[in-house]
């Protein structure tokens, strides 16, 4: 009985909150819903026509290709410099882990709009401090170097972006995670005659690993569903060739006011999600049932 | 020895058993090398750390030190051909500009209310569903830990018409409420996955020491993990808090009157089709960031050092 | 629970509301304009963009306050942002509470009046002045299927903002009255101040879409065209194709400007001195010595504005007439009040004080009234053209179907051709589907 007592006002948050608008969004999926059917508040059923619709458009499936490598080089960086800091913030004296915290939370402390539009303003084309420095150090003339022409470069700055903005999270919780990890049970390792790294790996890792999944599974989440940093960085007006899948089911349903489409592709979206994380949950669960 | 959190400040609270800080302590203490080869040992590989750390800083914080700098910026100056690495006409104007504009004072107040009321929900909510899953073998557990996780799949976006209408049909919109739940809707799942991480994250077998020396299993709970999992409730708060209090879209689509708005909300009206207020919008955005680091510091050094400390302790 | 609590606090609230109004009521004068008592709401709720709060704050306090003293009820302006207004409109169009009164792009209209988003208007025309003579691009943003469902508020015009001091320097001493001859001005400045790398003889970002398709037109070129009731992308023909290649010299000679970029930050660069010329707004002059937005106002003085030449000797070169459109959302239950807000909104009174802003009133009767630093601007807006009135041109935008093909031009992605046939394609296609 215990269990469920505790997991109750969760579940009655969860379900009470997004119960309905979850059915809806589903049912609006199979369901011709434009401006005057939303108006109206009454879709006329079409089955899986708007998937169908998706499926054949050629640019879904470069959009979830692209998407899905933003999502894999952006988790990927992420994580390998977060962790780093997190065990740096270990290692530094005490002025210099003060810096560095205070600056994560500052980063994350501020606002995506004007955090993206510091960024605008680095790597701006005329303005831009980059371009000023590797001007500087005659990377490039003066006619400067435009990040944004081509759309591989483009993203990456929009990567560089959401990386630089989701570190403080991933240094913060498992640097949390390190300090959680009771020194005895180190301490007896050492004792025992384990060297620096076996300790890491043998006592230290183990433990932080529940949390380690999770930041990988939290941050394909976040990184899959990217909208804001690129929305802003590209003016509001990504063309196709910038388009990731937030984008693009945005543009569908609140530009094109096909929220039929729109809902579908929320949908797919979270279905791909599923796909892509499974691994990483199936692991979860699998540390759970060993400890 | 104490599993004391050491993010952010780690002066230890006033009234606090003192605790040896953690700031350079190696990874594996040798027991056996004596404390001199231990402190040189510690400091030599500190300085390589260190220079790293400031590095890492400097990265990091270069974009935010061009936000409060620019705050400072007068007009011509923001942006320039060749940069002005600081102010050279410092003026406050901006400051001045951003605090004299409409609303800013009230929309702050309700971010703060909304803020506050998502993250003590969530958290408390959160901590009772973690422990339950983390702790407890029950049917349905594994259904409900991943319904949790798709729930946050599900982009933000596609979800704002039906909550709207939700919220329409219940008389919510324009109204704080309405905006706490719907921001509980995705900081909650978040904090439970998260907590959970952290309780795992405890070897059971304390509880079970504790449990053997006489203590219930709440009282386990409460002398042994709760301190345990005290510096992931103050990560998990600390996001909390950043997620509510930087949501846009929900709040600028659900709240209507200008009184009634947060102060993300407020932070966009610098940005019109007329171009955008630069030097005021960084001098908002650099006080509205500040409440956050402000946040940190606090629950940093009351919460954590003096209630984990403490507890461990005794 | 709590739902049916909400209800009957509200039933309460309203029940309450009711009897005050009754008692007032009583003892209030009753005259034709104000909605009888009953269905009096607290207020009137009016979306506007920014450009009111910002441009005309004067008109819009004194338009409330006679409308409140008149009919008794406040009118509360919530401003919008253009980025996302649209997402919050669509959503309001849903609930019980829209807004009485929406402002909208002109651009950003047709969809919504094919959808019976908004009230026709078309019984009450004569309740607003001026109906008569609204200027055509922006009436045409209003109508749909022969039914008039917004009101024109405003137009924007655009024109070749200059820098005297530059010109002068340089021994200009007479605005270009064709495009050769502005070719002609640009490479004298450029070679009089070229050696400056910052220096930019004629500055256009490369989203500017609205620039290039003035040279699709004044080409003798279309957007797309219609026959019968079937659209067809014309950006592929001769003489778009000719147009596109002027815009794209244009670029490629004189403009140091982001390929990629947008006009969002062309004001505060114009301020650092080192621009010749650009294509802007008959606000930007403004904005240029506006401190808060990057401006510089030691430019004071320096700013000069003409007509942007067209290729035929001693015309003009066509504008895009952007603006703003009023409506009244066709499920607000105060559409009485809100065409009598607009109404006053509208008037000869308030569009003469607009017009005093230097922006184009919404009736052609007042195109004189600009004032003279903004002449230039009314000027040429005597040639004007708009975007294809069709529901679908909402999905070109948002496609970014312009963008790309201004970005992949200058940036030499495409050729003309090439980047041509992709765009018209997409635009046939896309205001072909239904909606």
């Amino acid at each position: 009985m215990a269990p469920y007592l505790l997991v109750a006002p969760a579940v009655a948050v969860v379900l009470g909150i997004l119960g309905w608008p979850l059915a809806q969004l589903v049912a609006i999926s199979f369901q011709r819903y434009g401006l005057a059917e939303l108006i109206r508040h009454r879709g006329r059923w079409v089955g899986l026509d708007n998937y169908a619709s998706i499926v054949r458009d050629p640019d879904f499936w470069l959009v979830a290709l692209r998407t899905t490598a933003f999502t894999a080089v952006t988790v990927l960086a992420t994580m390998l410099i977060g962790v780093g800091l997190a065990f740096l913030l270990r290692r530094v004296r005490r002025l210099v882990k003060l810096l560095l915290t205070v600056t994560l939370v500052f980063v994350w402390a501020t606002p995506v709009v004007v955090g993206v539009s510091m960024w605008q303003w680095l790597v701006d084309y005329e303005f831009g401090v980059v371009n000023w420095v590797l001007g500087r150090i005659g990377v490039d003339g003066f006619p400067r170097h435009n990040w944004f022409e081509d759309p591989v470069q483009g993203l990456a700055v929009v990567g560089a972006v959401v990386v630089w903005g989701a570190v403080p999270f991933v240094a913060i919780t498992v640097h949390a995670a390190l300090s959680q990890v009771p020194e005895e049970l180190r301490e007896a390792a050492v004792i025992d005659g384990a060297s620096a790294p076996q300790v890491a790996r043998l006592v230290t890792l183990p433990l932080i690993r529940p949390v380690l999944n999770l930041v990988v599974v939290l941050e394909i989440i976040w990184n899959f569903q990217v909208f804001s940093q690129l929305w802003i960085m590209v003016g509001g007006r990504p063309t196709q060739d910038y388009q990731l899948f937030s984008v693009y089911a945005y543009t569908q349903s609140f530009g094109i006011s096909q929220y039929g489409r729109g809902a579908a592709i929320a949908v797919v979206m979270v279905l791909a999600l599923a796909g892509l994380s499974v691994v990483y949950v199936r692991r979860m669960l699998a540390t759970e049932a060993t400890s | 020895m104490s599993a004391l959190p050491t993010v952010g400040d780690p002066a230890p609270a006033p009234g606090a058993a003192p605790v040896q800080p953690a700031v350079a302590r190696p990874a594996a203490p040798l027991r056996t090398a004596p404390a001199g080869t231990r402190r040189r040992r510690q400091r030599r590989r500190s300085w390589a750390a260190d220079a790293l750390g400031l590095l890492a800083t400097a990265v990091l914080g270069f974009p935010i030190y061009w936000m409060v700098s620019s705050a400072f910026k007068d007009g011509p100056e923001l942006l320039s051909y060749t940069p002005h690495w600081w102010p050279h006409h410092p003026t406050l104007e901006n400051f001045r500009r951003a605090l004299s504009r409409e609303w800013f004072w009230t929309n702050v107040g309700n971010s703060l209310i909304v803020v506050t009321a998502t993250v003590v929900i969530s958290l408390a909510v959160a901590l009772l569903a973690a422990i339950a899953v983390a702790r407890f073998d029950f049917r349905g557990r594994r259904a409900f830990v991943a319904c949790l996780l798709a729930v946050q799949m599900v982009p933000l976006t596609a979800l704002i018409i039906p909550l709207f209408l939700m919220l329409d049909g219940v008389g919510l919109t324009d109204r704080l409420p309405g905006i706490v739940l719907t921001y509980l809707s995705f900081v909650l799942p978040f904090s439970v996955w998260t907590l959970r991480g952290f309780v795992l994250a405890v070897p059971v077998e304390l509880e079970e020491a504790a449990m053997l020396d006489g203590c219930t299993r709440v009282q386990a709970w409460r002398h042994v993990l709760f301190p345990l999992v005290a510096p992931g409730l103050v990560a998990t708060a600390i996001f909390a808090f950043i997620q509510a209090w930087n949501e846009y879209v929900l709040a600028y689509v659900l709240l209507r009157s200008p009184e009634n708005q947060t102060v993300t909300v407020w932070l966009a009206s610098f940005t019109t089709s007329r171009g955008t207020e630069w030097g005021p919008l960084m001098a908002a955005a650099t006080l509205t960031a500040l409440p956050v680091v402000v946040f940190f510091v606090i629950i940093q050094r009351r919460v954590v050092s003096g209630l984990t400390a403490g507890a461990v302790k005794g | 629970m709590t739902h049916r609590t909400v209800r009957t606090v509200r039933t309460a609230a309203a029940a309450l509301a009711l009897t005050t109004v009754f008692a007032l009521a009583g003892c209030g004068d009753d005259d034709a304009g104000s909605p009888s008592a009953a269905t009096r709401p607290d207020k009137l709720v009016v979306w506007l963009q920014p450009e009111a709060e910002k441009g005309w704050p004067d008109l819009l306090a004194t338009v409330n306050k006679a409308f409140t003293s008149r009919t008794g009820v406040p009118v509360e302006v919530q401003t919008q942002q253009w980025d996302s207004h649209l997402a919050k409109l669509d959503t309001a169009l849903t609930g019980r509470t829209p807004p009485d009164v929406v402002e909208l792009g002109n651009t950003e209209t047709t969809k919504y009046l094919a959808a019976g988003a908004f009230d026709d208007l078309g019984p009450h025309l004569g309740d607003f002045e001026n109906s008569g003579t609204w200027v055509q691009g922006l009436k045409d943003s209003c109508t749909f299927d022969g039914k008039v469902m917004c009101v024109p508020y405003y137009g924007g015009s655009r024109a070749v903002i200059y820098n005297t001091e530059l010109f002068a320097k340089a021994g200009i001493t007479t605005p270009p009255t064709s495009l050769d001859e502005l070719f002609a001005d640009a490479a004298t400045l450029e070679k009089t101040f070229g050696s400056d790398p910052a220096f930019s003889a004629f500055y256009l970002p490369g989203k500017n879409t609205k620039a290039s398709l003035a040279f699709v037109i004044d080409a003798g070129g279309a957007i797309a065209t219609q026959d019968g009731g079937t659209w067809k992308g014309a950006l592929d023909s001769a003489e778009a194709r000719s147009g596109l290649a002027s815009f794209k010299s244009l670029v490629d000679r004189f403009s140091t400007a982001d390929r990629t970029g947008d006009e969002s930050k062309q004001d505060a660069t114009f301020a650092k001195g080192k621009i010749a010329m650009m294509y802007g707004l008959s606000w930007e002059p403004g904005a240029i010595i506006d401190p808060a937005s990057g401006g510089d106002p030691a430019m004071k003085g320096k700013i000069g504005v003409f007509p942007m030449p067209s290729r035929t000797p001693g015309k003009t070169m066509p504008v895009f007439l952007g603006g703003s459109d009023l409506a009244v959302p066709a499920n607000s239950p105060n559409q009485e009040l809100a065409r009598q807000w607009i109404a006053e909104y509208t008037s000869t009174e308030s569009m003469t004080a607009i017009a005093g802003t230097g922006l184009v009133p919404n009736t052609t009767s007042l195109l004189d009234r600009t004032p003279p630093e903004a002449k230039p601007f009314a000027e040429a807006a005597q040639q004007t053209f708009f975007v294809p009135v069709a529901p679908g041109w909402a999905t070109v935008e948002s496609k970014g179907v312009l963008d790309r093909l201004n970005v992949s031009i200058l940036t030499g992605k495409a050729t003309i051709d090439e980047a041509t046939t992709t765009a018209s394609t997409a635009i046939t296609e896309t205001l072909n589907e239904s909606p």
